[in-house]
C-alpha cells in the first residue's frame, strides 16, 4: 500500500513537472572512404525531448519548473534553462579539414578550434550578454575546455551568417532573438572534453555505437571535432545532438597499400551489446558507385552508394569491416566536389602591419554569389579603404556588395567584417585587404608571447544561385545559403614588450621626468645671484 | 663687408630656395608612401592611413568613431571628406602649404616680437622651419601633425599681433585637434592683453589687469562649444570626444612613438593605470601656472617654453612636435648666447635622431632587436628635448642678469 502511495506520489511530481514529453534517444554512425585513402566518420547521438519548448527569457526573474529527464542530458538541460537559451552550437575541432579531398563534411561546423554560437532570447531583466557569460563559462566547465575566455573581445554577432538551424519560438510580448558567436582557434581537444561528452550519453561509452568512442583512436586521427547542438524543432520538442567526428587514415598502418578497414583497426572495439535505451541505432557505410568493395556481415538494406546496419537487430559482436581487392592509387588531382575554394594568407613581415589576402577560385561555369565573414581580434585592424578584388590583375572592386562592418574597439570589441562577393566564371579572384598589428599591453600577451596568435576562420556561403534572379536585390535569407566553408586559421606575430621589465621602465620614465620637471622648477622657483669670485681668496 | 654680407645672404636664399624644391619634389613623388607608416612620423592620432580609413567609413555611411582606429576630430574628417579631396598627390601638395603657412606665420610672429615690418633675418626664421628634419619629415608622411604645427604657429601669429579672435578660434581648433595644447590657453591669453616684443632682459610685473582675459577666455569657451557642436552636429552623436579626446587621457593606443607615454603604459601594472595616466595628464598642466607666473612679462617666451614641455611629454607626439619648439627658438635670437650647453643638446639630437628609426626598424621588421633598445632611443630623445628645455628656461632667466664679466659667476640661490 505503502509503495503505491509512494509511486503515486512520485508519477504526480513527474507530470507535475517538466518532464511529462517523453524522450527518445536514437543514435547512428556514418563510415565514409574519402578520394584521398582516408575514412571518414560521424557519430551523431540524437535525444529529442519531445514537447517542450526553451525557456522564455521573461521567465527568469520567476522559478523554473523542476526539470527530471530520463534521457536528456540533465547538466546540459540545466545549463539551457538557467540561460534560457534557445538555439546552442558548440564544436571544438582539431585539424584544419581539407574541403579540396575531402568535400564537405556532414557537420557543418569545421572550424579549427572552438566555436560556440547561441541564439537567445531578449529580455530586460537578464541581459543576453550577461546570459551569454554565464552560457560559456558553464560550458566551459561542463566540458573542460577553456570556452570562459570566449568574452566579449571573442565575440560577434554576425546573424548574416549563422541563422538559426532549428526554429525560433514566438513568445508573448514578440521576444526578439539575438545571436552570440565566438570562437577560439588555439583551443586544442583532448580527452578531457571527450570523456565529460560521453557522460552525456544515457549508456555512456558502455554499450552501442558510442562504445567505439575509444579516445586512444579517435585523438590519433588526423582530423577530430566534437560538436553539441541544441535546437528547438517546434511542436516536435527540443533536440540534442552530440556529434564526433574524425578522418582516419587506415593506408598509415597498412602494410599492402589496401585501404582495408574494419571497426577494429579503426575504433579498436567491436560493438558487444546495445544500447537499451537507444530506439534507434543504425551504422551507414557509403562508397562511391564505381568502386566493388567487399563488405562483411552482410547487410540488411543495401543501394548503390549507401548500406545500412541496423545495430539493434544484428548478431554481437558487431565488426564491419570494407575489403578491397586491389592497391589504393593515390590520385594526381583531386576533383573538388565544391562550387568554390578557398586560400587565406597574412602577408607582410613586420610586426606593426600586415595583409590578408583571399584567393577565391569558382569551379562552376556560373556565377556564384557568396557570403563572406571575417571575425578577427580587436589588435588585428582592418583598413577597409585598402580592399581591393583583382581578377587577372584587375581591379574588380564591384563584385564586392553588402558591406557590413563593426569596427573592434581596442582591448574590448572584436571586429566583424561581412560582405557578399560575385564571383565570375571559372575565374580566380584575388581579395587584399591592410591590416595593422596593435601593440598589447604586456598583461595581454598569452604566457607563450613569442608564439603569436591564432586568428579565427573565415566563413565563406556560397548563396545558390537563381537563373531567373538576375537583378542584384540581395535578399538574403536562409533558404538561399548552401554550406559553410571555413577557411584554415592563421597565426599573427604581435611585436612584443620585455617581459621582466615593467619595474625598470617604470623607474626609468619616472626617473626621466622627475628630473626634468626638477630641474624646470628648480630654475623657475630659485633666485639668481652674482657671486664675485676673488681669485686671490681661492689661492688662498 | 657690406658686399659679403649680401654675397653670403644671397647665397644663403639660393640654398635655401634650392631646399625648399628638392622638398616640395620629394612631398610630390614617391617618398610619402615609404614614410607614412613610420611610427617617429606619424601616431595613431595624426596618421593619414587612419585619416583615409576615416573618410572612407564616413563616406560609405559607417560611424567612423563607433570604435576603431580612427581618432582624428571630427573637424578634419569634415575638412577632407567634404572640403578637400583626398588624392595623395593633392595631398602632399596641400601639406606643403601648410608647411609654408606655418613659416609664414612664424616670420609674422618674429617681426611682431622685433615691431618691425621686415628685417633682414626673416629668411633664416622660415628656414629654420621649412628645412627642419622634425617639421618636414611628418609633412612627407602626411601626419596631421604638421597642421597642427601651423595652426599652433598661426594662433601664435594671430595673438602677438593681437588679434583676439582669430587667435582664440585657431586655438579652440587646435585644442579640437588635439586636447594637450590646452596648456597653451593660459600664455595665450597673457600674450593677448600684453605685447609680444622682448622683456626678458628687463623683467617687471604685468601690468595690464588680468580681468581683461576674462572675456577673451568666454570668446574661446564660445568658439570651443561652436566647434563641439558642429562635430557633434557632422558625427550625429558624442561618439567622437572618447574617441579623440578620450584617447589622449587614456591611451588605448600603444603604436610607439618618439614620446614616454606608449612603453611605459605598455609595461604599467594593471591596477596602476589609471592613477598614472592622470600623473601623467596632469604633469602637463603643472608647468603652465609657474611659467605665466615667471615669464608674465614676456608671455610668448612662456608660451615657447610650453611648447617644449608638450613636445617632450605629450600623450601621442609626433617629430613635429620638438621640432615646432626648435624651430621657435630662432625667433628668439636674444637668448641664445646665455645657453649653457646647445652643443650637448645637439648631439644629444643628432644620438637620438640616428637610433630612435634604426631600432624601431631592428624590433619592429628584421626582428633581430626588442623593444627596449626602441625605448632606450626615445628615452635618449626626452632627454634631448628636456635638455633644450631646461637650457631655455635657463637663458630665458639668464638674460635678466646681463652679460659675464670676468670674475663673476651667475649662480643660483
Amino acid at each position: 500500500m505503502r509503495l503505491a502511495l509512494g509511486w503515486f506520489l512520485l508519477s504526480t511530481l513527474f507530470v507535475s513537472g517538466y518532464a511529462l514529453s517523453s524522450e527518445t534517444f536514437s543514435e547512428s554512425l556514418k563510415i565514409t572512404p574519402l578520394p584521398d585513402g582516408r575514412v571518414s566518420t560521424t557519430f551523431s547521438f540524437n535525444t529529442v525531448l519531445e514537447g517542450a519548448s526553451p525557456r522564455d527569457p521573461c521567465s527568469l526573474t520567476s522559478q523554473d519548473a523542476s526539470q527530471h529527464y530520463i534521457l536528456f542530458p540533465l547538466t546540459l538541460g540545466q545549463i539551457l534553462r538557467e540561460y534560457a537559451v534557445t538555439e546552442l552550437h558548440l564544436s571544438l575541432n582539431a585539424g584544419s579539414w581539407n574541403y579540396e579531398r575531402w568535400g564537405y563534411p556532414e557537420e557543418k561546423g569545421v572550424g579549427t578550434g572552438a566555436e560556440l554560437w547561441a541564439w537567445m532570447g531578449v529580455d530586460e531583466s537578464k541581459s543576453v550578454d550577461d546570459r551569454w557569460k554565464g552560457l560559456r563559462n558553464a560550458l566551459a566547465g561542463l566540458f573542460c575546455a577553456s570556452l570562459g575566455s570566449l568574452d566579449e573581445q571573442r565575440t560577434t554577432s554576425p546573424d548574416r551568417v549563422f541563422f538559426p538551424q532549428g526554429r525560433l519560438p514566438k513568445w508573448s510580448g514578440n521576444v526578439a532573438h539575438q545571436l552570440r558567436h565566438a570562437s577560439l582557434p588555439s583551443e586544442h581537444v583532448c580527452t578531457e572534453n571527450l570523456t565529460p561528452f560521453l557522460k552525456l550519453l544515457p549508456c555512456k561509452s558502455l554499450s552501442g555505437i558510442a562504445s567505439l568512442l575509444n579516445p586512444h583512436r579517435v585523438f590519433d586521427a588526423d582530423w577530430h571535432g566534437m560538436g553539441v547542438h541544441v535546437l528547438w524543432l517546434g511542436e516536435a520538442g527540443v533536440q540534442v545532438r552530440l556529434t564526433f567526428q574524425s578522418v582516419m587514415d587506415p593506408l598509415r598502418s597498412s602494410r599492402n597499400f589496401l585501404r582495408n578497414w574494419s571497426l577494429q583497426s579503426l575504433f579498436g572495439h567491436s560493438i558487444e551489446r546495445n544500447c537499451p535505451a537507444a530506439s534507434s541505432s543504425a551504422i551507414h557505410v557509403t562508397f562511391s558507385s564505381t568502386e566493388n568493395p567487399t563488405l562483411t556481415p552482410q547487410p540488411q538494406t543495401r543501394s548503390s552508394t549507401e548500406v545500412r546496419y541496423d545495430v539493434l537487430n544484428v548478431e554481437k559482436p558487431l565488426d564491419i569491416a570494407m575489403q578491397w581487392r586491389d592497391e589504393f592509387k593515390y590520385p594526381s588531382i583531386f576533383k573538388s566536389s565544391l562550387p568554390i575554394s578557398v586560400t587565406r594568407n597574412l602577408r607582410g613581415f613586420t610586426q606593426a602591419s600586415g595583409k590578408l589576402s583571399l584567393i577565391l577560385k569558382n569551379h562552376r561555369s556560373t556565377p556564384q554569389q557568396l557570403i563572406y565573414l571575417e571575425t578577427m581580434p580587436w589588435f588585428i585592424q582592418f583598413y577597409l579603404h585598402t580592399l581591393h578584388a583583382r581578377i587577372e590583375g584587375h581591379i574588380r572592386d564591384d563584385i564586392i556588395s553588402d558591406i557590413s562592418y563593426n569596427a573592434a574597439v581596442a582591448h574590448s570589441r572584436p571586429t566583424t567584417f561581412q560582405a557578399v562577393l560575385r564571383l565570375p566564371p571559372n575565374s580566380v579572384t584575388h581579395l587584399t585587404m591592410d591590416l595593422d598589428k596593435a601593440f598589447l599591453r604586456y598583461t595581454e600577451h598569452p604566457p607563450d608571447a613569442q608564439r603569436g596568435w591564432d586568428l579565427p576562420p573565415a566563413v565563406l556561403i556560397p548563396l545558390n544561385f537563381d537563373p531567373n534572379d538576375n537583378n542584384s536585390s540581395h535578399i538574403l535569407n536562409e533558404s538561399r545559403l548552401g554550406e559553410p566553408i571555413y577557411t584554415s586559421t592563421l597565426l599573427v606575430d604581435v611585436a612584443t614588450p620585455d617581459f621582466s621589465m615593467p619595474y625598470n621602465v617604470i623607474i626609468f620614465t619616472c626617473s626621466l621626468v622627475a628630473f626634468i620637471f626638477g630641474s624646470v622648477f628648480n630654475l623657475l622657483t630659485r633666485k639668481f645671484v652674482v657671486l664675485h669670485l676673488d681669485p686671490n681668496r681661492q689661492n688662498n | 663687408m657690406s658686399t659679403s654680407k649680401s654675397v653670403s645672404s644671397n647665397s644663403l636664399s639660393a640654398a635655401t630656395s634650392g631646399l625648399l624644391i628638392s622638398r616640395v619634389v620629394s612631398a610630390l613623388f614617391g617618398l610619402s608612401n615609404a614614410l607614412k607608416h613610420d611610427q617617429l612620423l606619424s601616431t595613431p592620432l595624426s596618421s593619414y592611413t587612419h585619416l583615409k580609413e576615416g573618410i572612407f567609413l564616413f563616406k560609405n555611411g559607417i560611424d567612423p568613431y563607433s570604435g576603431g582606429t580612427f581618432r582624428h576630430s571630427p573637424l578634419l574628417l569634415a575638412l577632407f571628406s567634404v572640403v578637400l579631396p583626398e588624392s595623395q598627390k593633392y595631398a602632399s601638395l596641400l601639406w606643403t602649404a601648410f608647411d609654408f603657412a606655418g613659416a609664414w606665420a612664424l616670420v609674422s610672429i618674429w617681426r611682431a616680437r622685433q615691431n618691425v615690418r621686415k628685417t633682414s633675418r626673416d629668411t633664416v626664421v622660415a628656414a629654420s622651419y621649412l628645412l627642419n628634419p622634425y617639421v618636414f619629415l611628418p609633412t612627407l608622411a602626411l601626419s596631421s601633425s604638421s597642421l597642427q604645427s601651423s595652426i599652433t604657429l598661426l594662433t601664435l601669429k594671430y595673438a602677438a599681433e593681437g588679434q583676439a579672435s582669430p587667435s582664440l578660434f585657431f586655438l579652440s581648433v587646435l585644442m579640437h585637434i588635439d586636447l594637450s595644447t590646452l596648456t597653451l590657453l593660459l600664455p595665450i591669453l597673457l600674450l593677448l592683453i600684453s605685447d609680444p616684443q622682448s622683456h626678458l632682459a628687463s623683467p617687471r610685473p604685468l601690468t595690464s589687469n588680468l580681468r581683461r582675459t576674462l572675456p577673451l577666455f568666454g570668446e574661446f569657451v564660445l568658439y570651443t562649444a561652436v566647434l563641439s557642436v558642429a562635430s557633434t552636429v557632422i558625427v550625429g552623436g558624442i561618439q567622437w570626444i572618447p574617441q579623440t579626446w578620450g584617447a589622449t587621457l587614456t591611451l588605448p593606443d600603444l603604436t610607439p612613438n618618439t614620446g614616454v607615454w606608449w612603453y611605459f603604459f605598455t609595461e604599467m601594472f594593471d591596477h596602476f593605470r589609471p592613477f598614472f595616466l592622470m600623473v601623467f595628464s596632469v604633469h602637463l598642466l603643472i608647468y603652465v601656472v609657474p611659467m605665466c607666473i615667471k615669464f608674465q612679462y614676456d608671455p610668448l617666451y612662456a608660451t615657447f617654453l610650453l611648447l617644449g614641455v608638450l613636445g617632450t611629454f605629450k600623450a601621442y607626439p609626433t617629430l613635429s612636435d620638438p621640432g615646432l619648439f626648435f624651430s621657435a627658438l630662432s625667433i628668439f635670437p636674444e637668448v641664445h648666447p646665455y645657453l649653457r650647453h646647445p652643443i650637448v643638446t645637439a648631439l644629444i639630437h643628432l644620438h637620438a635622431a640616428l637610433l630612435m628609426p634604426l631600432f624601431n626598424h631592428l624590433w619592429l621588421n628584421t626582428g633581430t632587436g626588442n623593444a627596449n633598445f626602441f625605448y632606450a632611443s626615445t628615452l635618449v630623445f626626452a632627454c634631448g628635448n628636456g635638455a633644450g628645455l631646461i637650457d631655455a628656461v635657463w637663458a630665458g632667466l639668464r638674460i635678466a642678469i646681463g652679460k659675464d664679466t670676468e670674475g663673476y659667476v651667475v649662480v643660483q640661490e
